[in-house]
């Protein structure tokens, strides 16, 4: 039942660890690399990265997987609230053209139409679809997939399992990897995409990677690269995301020739974990406000009242006795502020701790306590439970909980097309997190797990049917590329003997420092220029790192190449940051501080040229006026 | 406050042998030991090396033997492992240790696989989402929570002495299907867990439960996995 056809590979499916160590091949580059030829490799092994693997072996394509952590550990585990569908379970009413509506409107309508189209549209089928696979959901009376409300949405549409969705998400995929028998690559870091540039575009050839246990390098041949490396995070100080969150697919992508959009759009999640230190940034699930939560200053005000944008006004309760209705009533009353966009929430959280009412640890209070039994806070929120009270000694059934905003998620990535997911590069496509455009300027609760399964998908099959139609003349590696990205691998050790002096983890806090400081939730013109040069001189000093010790489990070796995709990706959302003169959902610039209309028809597109990021703007694909009426209506 | 954190470093490279290391770090009281291995790593020894990812309790990396016990480093609050004296820190027990607090998942995933951890259906796909009640989706909710960290099946004393033994995990990860009113492929896994090597080396020790760091009851599964052999026609 597990046994796969493994192919030229002699590693092992699962790990890859070497089951028949004399089968390796040397092949022309010289010694020291192993060789695996397939039609598509995955990177990444989130949801998006699965979902691609699943889609390219049911069109019938060889797949590797390749992920830097151990299988069924990435950050899609992490996600709690749910997965955004309109399937209608619980309010008939609901369909894909009001999800589309929402998403859009979340995304102060600067995401790409189609892909917010295609995204509404398929996601139902691609909850049903993780239904059929096994997954366990929460079920309505009916015995139907149970739908919870989240931020932004205008019907409780969330197919979610308790407040862990995203851990069955991913333990779900990973069962249906087991079962067909796909490659899996684990503790494997991929450094560079290979690519032939004789064409009029680049069109890839392969990539190139290394083993975390024993630093060997390994080369994979395949005409389809599917990207799903996540996100950014780990470049801010207080953020939600996991050590994984590099920046490696938005580096290796610009690397390879493609573009970035929206890059100046970062999401800080309004709710996360603010005390004690050791936790701060740990997300609170936006769940815990669906389900009844309420958002206090040090007054004991619920001062979301205060902070209804025009934008929203319509659909949002003014006054606590509607909020209050909404609960039971949600036909006749409007929603509760604190469900507006988590960048409207996150900003008001903001304004109240700057204006001095916050909490004792700065952050803002989370009562759910108050106004839920024990009992529904155990039942609906277990996680959030055990987790305040395991790691803050705070119990939620008793007392508020003290949060504050978290650097979350990306919106920007790498450009593509709406309906293949390829990249500029001929043979890179890009799904989930590490790609832009679907979520234009916020990202709304929920869309994220429905995202990395409708492109996680649409990516994999396209780049199965791309390696077809690329067969046997296809370009290939070459030897002198292989050298180069073995040479540009080692350097860090290198260096050392050059007299290198600075710790990695040295670099990272500062590169943290500086993006939490002057690139964070609230950017002006004079600190975003500020933190160019200070990412300028990190780069600098990056270029001097000292890494202890070999190439077999070096954890300092792994941060030294990670860090250049941290400082690059760093240097695109700062310069992004400062181009553009307005503010917008993840882009709030103090010196402009409303939208403007024209660059509401803009995005700003990042591309490499040498060593220099290079800017343009660019128009935003015109929605058809079919579509558009959609937005007249409400 | 000042902490000596105790850990059992090895590396292959410079010795076969696995040598105790002492540490001084500042730590609060309610860090975790994560923050602990981290302060090591980043500011005093670069070469330290362990898994972690999510860093609260959800990903399942950093399961480690913290002062004898199988705990999530990320979840272990520093002042509930008793910071007066020395805190060790070890990798889990029963698998090859590749470097100071990493192990070889390898085996731990072999027996992860051989249970058949997917759902077997047969007849037409559905067009939509199968009828399950809440009740029936209840009934194997707890085993749902698994993280694969191997916490429990490290803990066993018969997973240590007998490397064929599925150990705790497989069997949890069993019972997550068995139970599964949606599943039809009862039959063949409890034929599997049948073997002289599966369920019924299970000596109710509770160790696995008592690692369990998502509070599954796992010897409890493993008893339920039991019955539903005995009673099987």
């Amino acid at each position: 039942m597990t046994g796969p056809d493994t192919g030229p590979s002699s590693r092992h499916p699962m790990t890859g660890n070497r089951m028949d160590p004399g089968d390796e091949t040397e092949p022309s580059y010289g010694t020291g690399f192993e060789t695996h030829a397939y039609d598509v490799v995955v990177i990444g092994a989130g949801g998006a990265g699965l979902r691609a693997a699943i889609a390219a072996h049911d069109a019938g394509a060889r797949v590797a997987v390749v992920c830097k952590s151990l299988l069924g550990k990435a950050h899609t585990v992490m996600a709690e609230g749910g997965i955004a569908a309109a399937m209608g379970n619980v309010y008939a009413e609901d369909g894909w053209q009001v999800h589309f509506r929402d998403t859009m409107r979340g995304g102060k309508m600067l995401n790409n139409w189609r892909m917010a189209q295609l995204h509404a549209q398929e996601a139902p089928e691609r909850v049903m679809e993780l239904e059929e696979w096994g997954a366990l959901f929460d079920r309505t009376p009916d015995g139907l997939i149970s739908q919870r409300d989240f931020g932004g949405h205008r019907f409780a549409r969330l197919a979610h399992v308790g407040d862990r969705t995203g851990l069955e998400m991913i333990r779900t995929l990973q069962q249906r990897t087991v079962a067909l028998g796909i490659d899996v690559f684990m503790e494997c870091t991929v450094t560079e995409i290979f690519t032939d540039r004789s064409g009029p575009a680049p069109t890839v050839t392969g990539a190139f990677g290394y083993w975390r246990e024993t630093g060997r390098f390994v080369v994979f041949e395949a005409p389809s690269v599917v990207l799903a490396t996540g996100g950014i995070g780990k470049s801010y100080q207080v953020t939600s995301n996991s050590w994984e969150y590099t920046g490696d697919g938005h580096a290796l992508a610009l690397r390879a020739g493609a573009s970035l959009i929206n890059m100046e759009f970062v999401q800080f999640h309004p709710t996360g974990m603010v005390w004690p230190p050791s936790v701060r940034g740990i997300l609170v699930t936006e769940s815990v406000r669906g389900d009844g939560g309420v958002l206090r200053n040090s007054e004991g005000e619920r001062f979301m009242f205060d902070y209804i944008p025009e934008y929203f006004k319509a659909e949002t309760a003014d006054t606590v006795e509607e909020a209050e209705g909404w609960y039971a009533d949600k036909k006749n009353n409007r929603r509760p502020p604190e469900l507006l966009p988590r960048d409207e929430v996150a900003r008001a959280i903001n304004s109240e701790i700057k204006a001095g009412r916050g909490s004792p640890h700065g952050g803002v209070f989370l009562d759910i306590a108050s106004r839920r039994d024990a009992d529904f806070i155990r039942r609906r929120l277990p996680s959030m439970y055990h987790q305040f009270k395991e790691l803050a000694d705070v119990d939620i059934t008793a007392e508020p909980m003290e949060v504050g905003p978290t650097c979350h998620y990306v919106m920007g990535g790498v450009e593509v097309d709406a309906d293949t997911e390829r990249s500029k590069v001929v043979g890179l496509y890009a799904a989930g997190e590490v790609a832009g455009g679907m979520h234009g300027s916020n990202r709304l609760g929920g869309n994220s797990l429905s995202d990395l399964l409708v492109f996680g998908r649409r990516a994999g099959h396209n780049a199965a049917y791309h390696a077809y139609g690329a067969a046997q003349d296809r370009p290939r590696i070459r030897d002198e590329e292989v050298r180069a990205a073995a040479d540009a691998a080692l350097a860090p050790f290198r260096l050392e003997e050059d007299g290198g002096a600075e710790n990695p983890y040295t670099v990272q806090k500062d590169l943290q420092d500086v993006m939490q400081r002057l690139v964070g939730i609230i950017r002006k013109a004079d600190e975003l220029t500020e933190s160019l040069a200070e990412i300028g001189r990190l780069k600098e000093r990056a270029r001097h790192l000292l890494v202890e010790g070999h190439r077999q489990y070096n954890p300092g070796w792994h941060l030294a190449l990670d860090l250049a995709n941290m400082l690059l990706v760093s240097e695109c959302v700062a310069t992004a940051a400062l181009a553009r003169e307005e503010s917008r959902g993840g882009h709030t610039r103090d010196d402009f501080p409303g939208p403007d209309p024209e660059w509401g028809a803009r995005n700003l597109v990042l591309t490499l040229e040498g060593d220099a990021v290079r800017l343009e703007q660019q128009p935003l694909p015109v929605m058809p006026d079919q579509l558009k009426t959609l937005f007249e209506d409400a | 406050m000042d902490v000596t954190i105790k850990i059992l470093r090895y590396n292959p490279e410079v010795s076969e042998d696995a040598t105790w290391e002492s540490y001084q770090v500042t730590a609060e009281p309610t860090d975790r030991v994560l923050d602990a291995l981290h302060k090591v790593k980043w500011d005093l020894d670069g070469s330290l090396t362990f898994r972690r990812s999510c860093a609260h309790g959800v990903c399942g990396s950093d399961a480690m033997r913290i002062n004898g016990k199988n705990r999530l480093a990320c979840k272990t609050l520093i002042k509930d492992v008793n910071p007066s004296k020395p805190i060790t820190v070890e990798p889990i027990k029963g698998l090859p240790v590749l470097k100071d607090l990493v192990v070889d998942m390898e085996p731990f995933f072999d027996a992860y696989r051989s249970v058949m951890p997917f759902l077997v259906t047969t007849g037409n796909e559905p067009t939509r989402e199968r009828l399950q009640s809440q009740a029936d989706r209840d009934r194997f909710d707890d085993t749902t929570k698994c993280i694969l960290c191997a916490a429990c099946t490290t803990s066993c004393p018969v997973y240590w002495t007998d490397g064929q033994y599925f150990g705790p995990q497989a069997i949890v990860g069993a019972h997550r299907f068995i139970f599964d009113s949606r599943d039809e492929g009862t039959d063949q896994r409890l034929e599997i867990l049948n073997d002289k090597e599966g369920v019924w080396r299970c000596r109710t020790t509770f160790n696995c439960t008592e690692a369990c760091p998502r509070g599954i009851e796992v010897t409890k599964a493993i008893q339920e996995v039991k019955r539903a052999l005995i009673f099987r026609r």
